[in-house]
C-alpha cells in the first residue's frame, strides 16, 4: 500500500530496552519515526489489555521489548511476558490481528543498534501487512 | 390509577433464557407481580407498540432489557424504552456484555447472513435471496428491520443504569434487582448487581487450590476423570472463575463444570479476554518458548473461550477486518 | 469502565526544552508549542533553552506557585537523564514529584529522526500522551518502616567472620551461626596460604579469637537455620542449636575426656584420613577449644550406659542431659557465608580416586601437610614411606561439559602452593603439575608462579584439555596416562597424586536456598542479585552473600565480600532510623481480591503471600519492588501498580494517537 506509514506502539522496559532506545539516540542512530514508546518498569507489566488498547486506538503493530532472559532487572518478569505472548499469538488472529503485528524481542541497554534494527524490521513487516482497519 | 410501580420487560437479540430467569422466580413471581404493575412484557403477555406509545416518558419505574442489539428495531425499542423508563437495567449477559450472540462479532454481517440463508444444509434457497429491508409484494410494501454490522451491548446503544449479569442471571439476582428498586436501596448508578469479587471468592473448591498453581498440560473436561472437589485449574482444566465476577452461586461449579465467564469481568477490568490471557499464561509451567507455544496451541479457540460472553463489550468489540 | 470516562480536570504546565541546538534544530518547536497549547487542561506551553539549568528549574518552581499548576509535563531529554532533576524542581514548587511526566523528544525524536516534519509529528504525539497520562498521576509518598539492625551471619569461615567483625565494629549485634563445633571454616585447617605462604593459623587465630570474645558477636556453634520469615529489616529466623553435651563455658579443652572415650569413627576434620573419638576436639587448635560429644556415635546415644568421659573430666563439664534448642532470632539482615564443597572425583572414574591407593583430593592433601593433621605434617604414603614423586592434577571436574563448566579459580594457585610445600618437606622429591591452562590473575599470582615454577624438581606438564588424563594401577604404582598438547599419549608413573577438584556449592546449600528463598545455580552456588553490579545481595531483599557460597573465591575475595555485605547492611540498616521504601509499588484493593492465588507464584521477591484465614493475598510493601508483573496478571484488576496504573498507561496509549484523531 503506497503512502501507508504504520503506527507502532512499543512497550519498553525501564532497565534494558528503554536504555537501549536511549543508546540508539545517543549514537544518533536513525530509525523510522513510526514508533511510539510507552515506558513500563518491566516488560512483565505489559498487561494484554494494554496491547488490545493500542490496537484499539490506532496501532498497526505492537512491540514489546524487555531485558534478555536471565538479565531481567526483576529476575523473571520478562518470562511472564513471554508466557502471555505465546497465548496472545494464538488469540490475536481470531480477532483479525495477524500474529505478525505483535512482536516480542529482547534489547539490552547497550543494544542501540539492535533496537534500531528491530524497529525498522517491525515497521517494514507491518507496512507489508497494511493498515489495521477498525470497525467504525 | 394504581399506586404500584410500573415495570417493563423486553427482549432483543437473545435466546429467551433471561425471560426464563423471571419465570424461574416461581412462587416469588407472584410477590413481584403483586407489588408492581407490569406495563409491557411482549414475551409473556399480549402488548402492542401502541401500548408502549401510550406510556409517558419516565413513567416506567424500571425496564429490564435482555439481549444484545443487532437490528434497527432492537435499537429503536431500546431507545423508546429508555425514554419511557426512569431506570433501565441490562438484564443478562447479552444486554450486559454482548453474550453468546455477541460471538457473531467474530464474523462480518455478510458472512452471518450468507451462512444462515445460503449455506446451512437445511436451507433451500436456490436464488440465494437474503433478507431485504424493503420488498414490494403484490403491491404491498413489506419491511424488515435493518441488520447491523456489529452486535452491540445495550449500553453501547442507550445509557444503562444497572446491570444484572449472567447467562441467564439467577432468579435471585433478578428478584433482588427489582426489590432494590421497590425498596429504594440501589447502589451507585452503573453498578453490576452481583458480587464485587471474582467467582473464586465463593467457589466451593477454593480451599483445594494450592498456593502456586502450575499447569503443564491443558485438558478438556472429557479428556480426564476429574476430581469433583479439586480446583479445575489445578487439574489443568481451564476455568474462567478468577477472571469472572461472582454472584452466580457457583452454579456451574456445583454441577461439576468449570466457569465459562458469563458474569463478565470485575469492575476494574477493561477486557475480560485479555485478563484470561494474563492469568492463564501466569500459571503455565514453562519458560521455554517452544513449550509455551505447544501449550498455547492446546487451547481450543482461545478468543471464543475467553470472550465467550463479552466480545462486544471488549476493547476491540469485534474482529477487526482489512477492507 | 472505560478510559477517559471521567477524566479529572487539572492545571497542566507544559515545558518544551530546546536542549541547546539539540531539539531546537531537529523539531519545529513553535508548531509543537502551538499544538500543546490547544490540548485540554493545558494552562500554558512554553519553550526554554536549557530546562535542566538552574534558571530552568527555578522557572518551573516559580510557575507552579504563580499559575497554581497541579501537573507538569516536560518534553526534553530521556527521563533517565533528568527525571530526578525535574522531580526536585516540582518539590521546590510545592508539588508532589510524581505529578510530573516527561516526553523524551530528544533521544526518541530529535536524535533519531532525520526528517524535521516527522520528528515534529512524533514529538506532538509523545507530548499528547504525556498530558493524557499525567492527569491520572497520583501523589506518591516515600514511606518508611522501623527496622531491626541486628544481623544473622550463617557460616563462620573467613567470609562470615569478616562480615561479623565489620558489623560488630559498628556495634551491631551479630549472631554468627556455624553448623560445626568450631569456627574458622576450611581455612583454619590449612597449613599455609598463598601467595605469601603465611601460616594460616597465625593469620587467622587472632581474628577468630576476636570473634569469640567480641561483645557484639554471639557465636552459635552446632547451629543451623531452620526457617526464615519476614523481610528486610524485620526477619525472624529459627535456628536449631544442637546440644554440645559439654559446658563450653567451663571446658578448657584439656582432652581428658577424649582419651577415655571407647568409640572411634572416621574423622571428618581430617577428611576421613584418620579416626576420632565420639567425644572430641575437631583438631588441635580448633576454636573454641572445647570438646563436643557426637551423640550419633556416643554409646549413650545408642542407649548404653557409658559415662567414661563424665568420670574423666576434671572440671565436671559433661552434661548428658543437655537438650537441643530452637532459637528465634530477630534480625534485620542475613549474610549467607556457607562456603563450598568440592566435586567428588569418584564421579569421574578416570581419576582412579577411591579405587587406587595414593590418590588424594586437595582438601585431604591440605590435612596431610598440616601439623595438626593425621600425620602431623609429615608427607607419607600409606605404607609409611615418603613419596619420591607427586603428581598434581588440575581441573578435576572443572571446565568440562561432562561435569562443571566453570573454573574454580584458586586451584592453580594452591597446586603451586602444594608443589612448594611438598618440596620443602621432601627436598629432592619430583613434582609434576598436570594442567591445560593456568589461571593466574591478579597482582600476586604470576609472581608466585614464577617463583615456584623455578624451583628444582617441579615440572609443568601441559595436557591437551582439562580432562585429558587418566590414572591406572600398575604393579602397585599409579600410572598416569595423559594426552599432551601435541596430541601424543604419554605415560608416567607416580607414587602420589593430588587432585584439584572443582569447587561446588556446599552440601546443604539447597536446603538453605529453600529456607531463605533464594536461587541456586547449577553449580550449587547461590545466585546473586546481579552478577556485576549487585554481587553480594540476592533477589530476596535483606539476604546477602559472601565468599564461596556465592561462587569460587580465594581468601582475600571472601574477606572482601564479607566486608562488602557488612557495608551494604550498615549503610541501610541504621538503628533508630527507618527504612525508606520504594514508592512505586503494587497495592491490593482488598475489596476486589477473590483469593484466586494467581499472583502468589509470580513474585520473585516473595512479597505476595496468601492469608489462609482471610482468604486473600497480602502484598508486603517492604518487599515489593514495583515490577508490575502481579497487576498485569491479576484477573480481577485488584492490584494497582503505583505510577503505572492501568488508567495511566491506557490514557498514555490513547494520547499517542490523539494527534491523528484530531486531524
Amino acid at each position: 500500500m503506497k503512502g501507508f506509514e504504520p503506527k507502532i506502539v512499543g512497550f519498553l522496559c525501564n532497565w534494558c530496552s528503554y536504555e537501549g532506545a536511549d543508546a540508539a539516540g545517543r549514537a544518533r542512530k536513525s530509525y523510522p519515526a513510526n514508533l511510539r514508546v510507552v515506558k513500563v518498569m518491566c516488560s512483565g507489566r505489559t498487561d494484554p489489555q494494554f496491547i488490545l488498547q493500542a490496537f484499539k486506538v490506532g496501532a498497526d503493530g505492537v512491540l514489546i521489548l524487555g531485558c534478555h532472559p536471565g538479565d531481567c532487572h526483576y529476575k523473571e518478569g520478562n518470562l511472564q511476558t513471554l508466557k502471555r505472548y505465546a497465548v496472545l499469538k494464538e488469540m490475536l488472529p481470531q480477532l483479525g490481528i495477524e500474529s505478525e503485528r505483535l512482536r516480542l524481542d529482547w534489547i539490552s541497554a547497550s543494544e542501540g543498534d539492535k533496537f534500531a534494527q528491530v524497529v525498522s524490521d517491525m515497521v517494514e513487516q507491518v507496512r507489508q501487512l497494511g493498515p489495521l482497519v477498525r470497525p467504525s | 390509577m394504581s399506586k404500584k410501580q410500573k415495570i417493563a420487560f423486553y427482549w432483543c437479540s437473545s435466546c429467551g433464557g433471561c425471560e426464563e430467569s423471571v419465570i424461574d422466580l416461581g412462587q416469588d413471581i407472584l410477590k413481584v407481580a403483586g407489588a408492581v404493575e407490569i406495563v409491557f412484557w411482549p414475551v409473556a403477555m399480549d402488548f402492542k407498540y401502541a401500548d408502549l406509545a401510550a406510556i409517558h416518558d419516565n413513567e416506567i419505574a424500571v425496564t429490564l432489557i435482555n439481549g444484545s442489539i443487532r437490528t434497527d428495531e432492537q435499537e429503536h425499542m431500546a431507545k423508546v424504552l429508555r425514554k419511557k423508563s426512569k431506570l433501565l437495567m441490562a438484564h443478562g449477559s447479552c444486554a450486559h456484555l454482548g453474550g453468546i450472540v455477541g460471538l457473531a462479532n467474530f464474523f462480518e454481517a455478510a458472512e452471518v447472513l450468507g451462512r444462515s440463508y445460503k449455506e446451512v444444509p437445511s436451507v433451500h434457497n436456490p436464488q440465494g435471496v437474503l433478507p431485504q429491508k424493503k420488498k414490494v409484494e403484490s403491491g404491498r410494501e413489506l419491511t424488515l428491520p435493518g441488520f447491523h454490522d456489529t452486535v452491540r451491548t445495550l449500553d453501547q446503544t442507550v445509557p444503562v443504569d444497572y446491570y444484572i449479569p449472567g447467562c441467564p442471571p439467577t432468579p435471585e439476582l433478578v428478584k433482588d434487582a427489582i426489590m432494590m428498586v421497590l425498596e429504594d436501596r440501589l447502589p451507585p448508578r452503573g453498578s453490576v448487581l452481583a458480587d464485587r469479587k471474582a467467582l473464586c471468592e465463593t467457589c466451593p473448591r477454593r480451599d483445594s487450590r494450592p498456593d502456586k498453581v502450575k499447569i503443564s498440560a491443558l485438558r478438556r473436561v472429557y479428556e480426564i476423570e476429574w476430581d469433583p472437589h479439586r480446583c479445575f485449574l489445578d487439574q489443568g482444566i481451564i476455568c474462567l472463575g478468577p477472571a469472572t465476577r461472582g454472584g452466580c452461586m457457583a452454579r456451574c461449579i456445583q454441577a461439576n463444570m468449570p466457569c465459562r465467564g458469563c458474569f463478565g469481568p470485575t469492575d476494574n477490568v477493561l477486557d475480560q479476554g485479555a485478563k484470561c490471557v494474563s492469568f492463564l499464561a501466569a500459571i503455565l509451567d514453562s519458560t521455554d518458548e517452544e513449550e509455551l507455544q505447544t501449550m498455547a496451541k492446546a487451547i481450543p479457540d482461545p478468543a471464543g473461550l475467553f470472550y465467550r460472553y463479552s466480545l462486544p463489550s471488549s476493547l476491540l468489540r469485534r474482529k477487526v477486518s482489512i477492507w | 469502565m472505560g478510559t477517559g470516562a471521567m477524566r479529572p480536570r487539572e492545571r497542566i504546565g507544559v515545558y518544551i526544552c530546546e536542549c541547546g541546538p539539540n531539539i531546537k534544530e531537529a523539531v519545529h518547536i513553535d508548531d509543537v508549542v502551538h499544538f500543546a497549547q490547544g490540548l485540554e487542561d493545558v494552562i500554558f506551553a512554553k519553550v526554554f533553552g536549557l530546562l535542566c539549568s538552574s534558571e530552568g528549574k527555578e522557572l518551573i518552581a516559580r510557575d507552579i506557585k504563580a499559575q497554581k499548576l497541579t501537573r507538569v509535563v516536560i518534553a526534553a531529554c530521556s527521563p533517565k537523564e533528568h527525571e530526578m532533576t525535574f522531580r526536585q524542581a516540582l518539590e521546590k514548587g510545592g508539588l508532589n514529584p510524581f505529578l510530573l511526566q516527561m516526553a523524551n523528544i530528544r533521544e526518541q525524536c530529535a536524535w533519531v529522526i532525520d526528517d524535521k516534519d516527522l520528528a515534529t509529528e512524533k514529538s506532538k504525539a509523545m507530548i499528547a500522551a504525556a498530558i493524557q497520562r499525567v492527569v491520572y498521576h497520583e501523589p506518591l509518598e516515600t514511606r518508611e518502616i522501623t527496622c531491626q539492625a541486628d544481623v544473622l551471619v550463617v557460616g563462620a569461615g573467613v567470609a562470615g567472620i569478616s562480615a561479623a567483625l565489620a558489623l560488630a565494629q559498628k556495634r551491631r549485634k551479630v549472631y554468627l551461626v556455624e553448623k560445626s563445633p568450631c569456627i574458622g571454616g576450611k581455612v583454619a585447617r590449612y597449613e599455609e596460604i598463598f601467595p605469601h605462604l603465611e601460616c594460616a593459623s597465625c593469620v587467622l587465630d587472632p581474628i577468630l579469637d576476636e570473634v569469640l570474645h567480641h561483645d557484639h558477636i554471639e557465636v552459635l556453634t552446632l547451629s543451623e537455620p531452620q526457617e526464615a520469615l519476614g523481610f528486610y529489616g524485620n526477619f525472624v529466623v529459627k535456628v536449631h542449636k544442637k546440644a554440645r553435651y559439654i559446658n563450653a563455658e567451663t571446658c578448657i579443652g584439656c582432652g581428658a575426656c577424649v582419651e577415655v572415650c571407647p568409640v572411634k569413627v572416621a574423622n571428618e576434620y581430617n577428611e576421613g584420613l584418620d579416626e576420632r573419638k565420639a567425644v572430641y576436639i575437631p583438631y588441635a587448635g580448633a576454636l573454641p577449644n572445647v570438646a563436643v560429644i557426637d551423640w550419633e556415635h556416643c554409646l549413650r546415644g545408642q542407649g548404653e550406659a557409658c559415662h567414661a568421659c563424665k568420670e574423666a573430666c576434671p572440671f565436671g563439664c559433661v552434661d548428658y542431659e543437655e537438650k537441643d534448642q530452637i532459637l528465634a532470632l530477630k534480625v534485620g539482615a542475613i549474610v549467607l557465608a556457607t562456603g563450598f564443597d568440592i566435586f567428588d572425583p569418584r564421579k569421574a572414574p578416570q581419576y582412579g580416586y577411591g579405587e587406587i591407593e595414593g590418590i588424594y583430593t586437595s582438601l585431604e592433601f591440605e590435612r596431610l601437610l598440616s601439623s595438626t593433621g593425621p600425620t602431623e605434617g609429615q608427607l607419607l604414603l600409606k605404607n609409611g614411606t615418603p613419596p619420591h614423586n607427586i603428581a598434581l592434577v588440575h581441573c578435576v571436574g572443572s571446565r568440562t561439559s561432562r561435569f562443571y563448566t566453570h573454573c574454580s579459580g584458586v586451584c592453580c594457585m594452591y597446586s603451586l602452593k602444594f608443589a612448594h610445600q611438598a618440596m620443602e618437606k621432601l627436598p629432592g622429591v619430583s613434582i609434576k603439575e598436570f594442567y591445560s591452562d593456568l589461571c593466574l590473575w591478579g597482582k600476586e599470582s604470576q609472581g608466585f608462579f614464577n617463583r615456584v615454577s623455578q624451583e628444582n624438581g617441579i615440572e609443568l606438564m601441559r595436557m591437551q584439555g582439562p580432562d585429558a588424563i587418566e590414572m591406572v594401577e600398575k604393579d602397585g604404582h599409579i600410572l598416569i596416562k595423559y594426552t599432551d598438547v601435541c596430541g601424543a599419549v604419554q605415560e608416567t608413573p607416580s607414587d602420589m597424586v593430588v587432585l584439584a577438584p572443582a569447587m561446588e556449592g556446599a552440601t546443604g546449600a539447597q536446603q538453605l536456598a529453600e529456607i531463605f528463598d533464594i536461587s541456586q545455580g547449577k553449580e550449587g552456588f547461590f545466585v546473586e542479585e546481579h552478577a556485576t553490579v549487585a554481587p553480594v545481595s540476592t533477589a530476596r531483599d535483606g539476604v546477602f552473600l559472601a565468599g564461596c557460597a556465592r561462587g569460587p573465591e580465594d581468601i582475600p575475595g571472601s574477606v572482601t565480600e564479607g566486608q562488602a555485605a557488612a557495608g551494604a547492611i550498615l549503610s541501610r540498616l541504621i538503628p533508630g532510623e527507618k527504612l525508606a521504601l520504594e514508592p512505586m509499588t503494587a497495592e491490593l484493593d482488598e475489596g476486589l481480591c477473590s483469593g484466586c492465588k494467581i499472583c502468589v507464584g509470580l513474585c520473585p521477591y516473595r512479597a505476595i503471600t496468601y492469608d489462609d484465614i482471610r482468604k486473600r493475598i497480602t502484598i508486603n510493601e517492604v518487599l515489593c519492588r514495583g515490577c508490575g508483573v502481579c497487576p498485569a496478571a491479576c484477573p480481577s484488576g485488584a492490584i494497582k501498580a503505583h505510577h503505572f496504573t492501568d488508567m495511566e498507561i491506557c490514557a498514555e496509549i490513547e494520547g499517542l494517537f490523539q494527534e491523528a484523531l484530531d486531524r
